[in-house]
């Protein structure tokens, strides 16, 4: 008999780990595949907070600022590797160069620097797959006008028989390679060339001074070789985020599971919850199918993590929509679309009303109907992370909660 | 003085293939589009080359010259037709008499049925319901219709024609009753332009009516929309039509890797009302269950729709006004010197993709008489690509996997070789933008410069970027590097980039679950938040 189960191994569902294992309860996590974290930048996003805890049936509205901000508290108390402050916007750069707004976000990503830069250095590792030097310089200079901005491509020998063939590296394997050993020194020998070409530069009367290196495919968060050799650079460098898949999130995820997994945690990868026992108003079991035979778990309480739409915890068919776990009634709304893509978009908001408490509810009859489940992330009705810019936030919030009272 | 003996409005396949002909005669020819070429409904249609047999029971004109042209076109085509075959499937629920009548008008038209058992139909197409009394193979066959449309342009370009996209023809000049030019606008950079000519014709398709309106000519044409399903799998291997009077939803035409189920029917008030809607694709999905069960299991990419004209005149059956197909499939020319008292204009109407350059012989027989030229149609007889040099495809298989050099070369002709050589010059450039329809940066690279590419939904029907699976969450901000390098050719890229999303968007909103609902999460979480192009108030 476990504490309790959580089904669901995203961003929400892994915090939730994190916190009740903390708290001393044997936790099993079962989880069909990784989450959405390896498409996002790694970012997390929280939206505007104030606004958004006064909308009706919001998931912040439901679990109110303090416990908001418990979350992103806690995230942060437990992953220094990430900057940022509470109601603060930080700037990071996009995969095509454009300042965008974040809210906690990798070390390394933060680029405040560039504001008072005068000269912008671009690296462009050389045949990055979705890396655009020529639109990135651009986007730069426009953000940075006080600027300029020299792209200062490079190639290595660890991937010249890819180039040869035409075969795209993209940023994951710039990363994997950073993070090797021989990796760790073709990055040395990469920033001391360019740092060498800076000190002719800066001998030059003319020289403007501060200099930013911009660098896409690196991400140092949570690697000690890379910051160590960041670390001992005359100049500031900023990376940008990444176009999926990214290394920043996959990077997070892996940080996740490793604490999760240190705290005593269990986590099943791979498999999925096809059925639950229910008696009354509690949920006792559930069935998993691994390797053609079921194992049932029994525990006190449950957490649903199923990443909604995209995380595969919700089917939509022209018919019906189902929520594919526990079989709860779902929120969805009359009108699916609107004409402007990025848009408010109605059917984004499907999901599973809750109470305060994360409990799914019948909204017609005000009625908790599973006592011992509660519903986190994006399986939450009511928000759209696309336009409300929130969704790292009501992951980490939602998750930090039922992690907090399961 | 006149520029151009004679202007063709519209460049969907009627007007390229007047634009062909005539070029092919000697006489000087402009053809003006207001978009891209094939823009109109010859871009949004089922692609299916008919063998009349659809028609052959209520139409016997139009099924005769559907299969004369049907045997024509594969010939001088060949490039642009997949020569698949079609079946006519009778469901339990589909009456004998009809059949019956149907094989006899078959007969009449000159058409070829074969029947088939049903075994060795089962064989053949495994996913088709068991619900099947007796299935006939005709001489059916896919077409790519913006490949034909850019051959015809390109076979008319040889031989002297002109033609513009992007300019709108706002108004015919008249004088004394005599037609003298047009008043065209450059969409583009917003120059006015003037064409004088001897005859102009009207090849507006559904637009046809606003364009002789603009001198107070009267023309009933009707626009019956029609909608139409993409499914992301090849579900048949030939066209598979119900043996039933022609209905909604009764046919299924692949196309590479997709298939097309169509299509509704409903009068609208103008061409532009061409957003499908959830009522008919559920519509045709219970309709496409009869011949394929389950049909609801398979992944719908997108809906679109396309305004078939009419001309009035052919409906005066009654209550057919209400009900477009009802409505006779073949084409009317018409003089508006004896209808109107305008000299030197001619408007065609109707028919069908199929039939386009049987519409064409006949708009340049008139034309060619008008001017006094003696020269005959010839467009029957020479093919409308030159052949593919050898060593160009051997050039491209080296460079290329094999399918994506095939698609290329399909796509762009001698051409391609432009294509080759940026590969060769680049090895890199040879790495597919778009892996769900194979193309290559250098690709898009090249079509990108064409002079006659604006948009990105340019480039699109080009090279069918952004078609895939995907829904071009991937190709799209693949794209966009290339647009930047050419210079103040194309919108600030983020408008461009929204406008082309919402544009793909509409044909997804109605067939907006299962799987395309999880990409159209990633593609929402790519836009908004990894590239954050809409507002972020945080
Ligand atoms: C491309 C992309 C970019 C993003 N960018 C940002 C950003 O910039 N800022 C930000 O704040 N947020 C961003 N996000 C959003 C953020 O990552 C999500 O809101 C958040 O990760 C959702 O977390 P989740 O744990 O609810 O779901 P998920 O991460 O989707 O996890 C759900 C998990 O449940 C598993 N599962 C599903 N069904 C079952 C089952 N039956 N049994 C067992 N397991 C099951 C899935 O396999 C998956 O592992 C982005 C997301 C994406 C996709
Ligand atoms: C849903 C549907 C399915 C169909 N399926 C088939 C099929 O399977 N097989 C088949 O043979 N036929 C089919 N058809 C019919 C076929 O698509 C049309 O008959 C054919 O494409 C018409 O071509 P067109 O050149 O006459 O018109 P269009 O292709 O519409 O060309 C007219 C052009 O004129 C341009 N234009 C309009 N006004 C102006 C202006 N003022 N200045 C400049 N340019 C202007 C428009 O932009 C447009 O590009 C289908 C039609 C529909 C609607």
């Amino acid at each position: 008999m476990w504490d309790g189960i959580i089904v669901g191994g995203g961003l929400a569902g892994l915090l939730a780990g994190i916190r009740a294992a903390e708290r001393g309860k044997r936790i099993l996590m079962i989880s069909e595949g990784v989450g959405s974290l390896t498409y996002s930048s790694g970012v997390i996003d929280f939206g505007n907070v104030a606004q958004l805890v006064r909308q009706d049936k919001h998931p912040y509205a439901l679990l109110g600022e303090s416990i908001v901000r418990n979350g992103a508290d806690y995230f942060q108390a437990h992953f220094p590797d990430y900057h940022g402050k509470w109601r603060e916007v930080q700037t990071v750069l996009t995969p095509l160069g454009s300042p965008r707004k974040a809210g906690f976000i990798p070390n390394g990503l933060n680029a405040q620097v560039l504001h008072d830069a005068h000269l912008i250095v671009l690296m462009a590792p050389e045949g990055m797959k979705d890396f655009f030097p020529k639109v990135t310089k651009a986007n730069l200079e426009r953000a940075y006008p006080q600027c300029v901005v020299k792209v200062h491509p490079f190639r290595l020998d660890a991937f010249e028989s890819w180039h040869t063939l035409g075969k795209p590296v993209n940023g994951m394997d710039y990363t994997k390679y950073w993070r090797s050993a021989s990796g760790t020194g073709a990055l040395k020998g990469v920033v001391n060339s360019l740092n060498q070409e800076l000190d002719e530069a800066r001998s030059d009367p003319a020289d403007p001074g501060k200099s930013v290196v911009v660098f896409p495919g690196l991400a140092s968060a949570f690697s000690n070789s890379i910051k160590e050799v960041l670390s001992d650079l005359p100049f500031p460098v900023v990376e940008m985020t990444a176009f999926p898949p990214s290394a920043s999130g996959h990077k997070l995820y892996d940080a996740l599971k490793e604490t999760f997994g240190a705290l005593g945690g269990e986590l099943m990868v791979g498999t999925g919850v096809k059925q639950v026992e229910i008696q009354g108003k509690r949920c006792h079991k559930i069935i998993v199918k691994s390797k053609g035979k079921d194992s049932e778990f029994s525990a006190r309480s449950f957490v649903l993590a199923t990443g909604g739409v995209f995380g595969g915890g919700i089917e939509v068919t022209p018919e019906a929509s189902k929520e594919m776990v526990f079989g709860l009634p779902l929120y969805v709304p009359d009108e699916w679309t609107n004409s402007e893509f990025l848009g408010d978009q109605p059917y984004a908001r499907i999901g599973i009303e809750v109470d305060r408490e994360l409990r799914p509810i019948d909204s017609k009859l005000n009625e908790v109907i599973l006592e011992n489940v509660q519903v986190i992330g994006r399986m939450i009705a009511h928000w759209d992370p696309w336009v409300e810019h929130c969704g790292g936030g009501v992951s980490l919030a939602s998750g930090w909660f039922a992690g907090e009272t399961m | 003085m006149t520029d151009y003996q004679v202007v063709i409005v519209g460049g969907g396949a009627t007007g390229v293939g007047i634009l062909r002909d005539l070029s092919m005669r000697g006489i000087s020819a402009l053809l003006l589009e207001q978009g891209d070429l094939a823009h109109g409904t010859s871009s949004r249609f089922h692609g299916l080359l008919h063998s009349g047999a659809r028609y052959a029971v209520k139409d016997p004109v139009s099924a005769a010259e559907c299969i004369d042209e049907n045997v024509i076109l594969k010939q001088i085509a060949a490039h642009c037709i997949s020569d698949t075959g079609g079946w006519f499937v009778q469901s339990s629920e589909d009456a004998q008499s009809y059949v019956e009548q149907w094989i006899r008008g078959c007969a009449y038209a000159h058409i070829p049925i074969r029947e088939i058992s049903l075994a060795d139909a089962y064989l053949k197409e495994p996913l088709m319901s068991k619900d099947v009394l007796r299935v006939f193979e005709v001489p059916d066959a896919t077409v790519d219709g913006f490949k034909l449309v850019w051959a015809n342009a390109k076979s008319a370009k040889r031989y002297g024609g002109d033609y513009k996209t992007y300019h709108q023809v706002e108004r015919l000049i008249l004088d004394n009753k005599r037609i003298v030019g047009v008043a065209a606008k450059n969409l583009v950079n917003g120059e006015e332009i003037m064409v004088h000519c001897e005859v102009v014709v009207n090849a507006g398709g559904a637009w046809a009516s606003q364009i002789v309106g603009t001198i107070g000519v009267p023309l009933d044409v009707i626009c019956d929309k029609g909608t139409l399903l993409a499914f992301n799998q090849r579900l048949f291997q030939r066209v598979i039509n119900r043996l039933h009077p022609p209905s909604d939803g009764d046919i299924f035409v692949p196309h590479e890797t997709i298939t097309i189920l169509g299509t509704t029917s409903e009068i609208v008030d103008s061409p532009q009302e061409n957003q499908p809607r959830e009522p008919e694709v559920k519509r045709l999905l219970a309709m496409g269950e009869k011949l394929l069960p389950n049909l609801m299991g398979h992944r719908v990419i997108r809906a679109f729709a396309g305004v078939r004209p009419l001309h009035r005149e052919d409906s005066e059956v009654p209550g057919s006004v209400e009900e477009g197909r009802e409505v006779s499939r073949t084409f009317v020319l018409i003089d508006h010197e004896v209808h109107d008292g305008v000299e030197g204009l001619i408007s065609i109407v109707g028919g069908k993709f199929t039939t386009y350059r049987l519409m064409a012989e006949k708009v340049s027989d008139w034309v060619a008489e008008k001017l006094g030229n003696t020269a005959p149609c010839s467009t029957a007889k020479e093919n409308l690509m030159s052949e593919i040099p050898q060593d160009l495809r051997k050039q491209a298989l080296r460079l290329l996997p094999c399918v994506a050099a095939e698609k290329m070369l399909e796509r762009l002709g001698d051409d391609a070789e432009e294509v080759l050589t940026k590969i060769m010059d680049d090895p890199r450039k040879g790495q597919m933008l778009c892996e769900c329809e194979m193309v290559s940066v250098a690709e898009v690279e090249k079509v990108a410069s064409d002079e006659d590419s604006h948009h990105l939904a340019d480039i699109r029907r080009k090279t069918r970027l952004g078609m895939g699976t995907c829904q071009g969450a991937f190709c799209t901000y693949r794209v966009l590097p290339l647009l930047g390098l050419e210079n103040k050719k194309f919108d600030p890229l983020q408008d461009e980039l929204k406008r082309f999303i919402n544009q793909r968007w509409k044909g997804i909103r109605p067939v907006l679950w299962g799987q395309q609902l999880r990409e159209t999460e990633l593609t929402r979480a790519i836009y908004a938040s990894i590239l954050q192009l809409n507002e972020n108030p945080g």
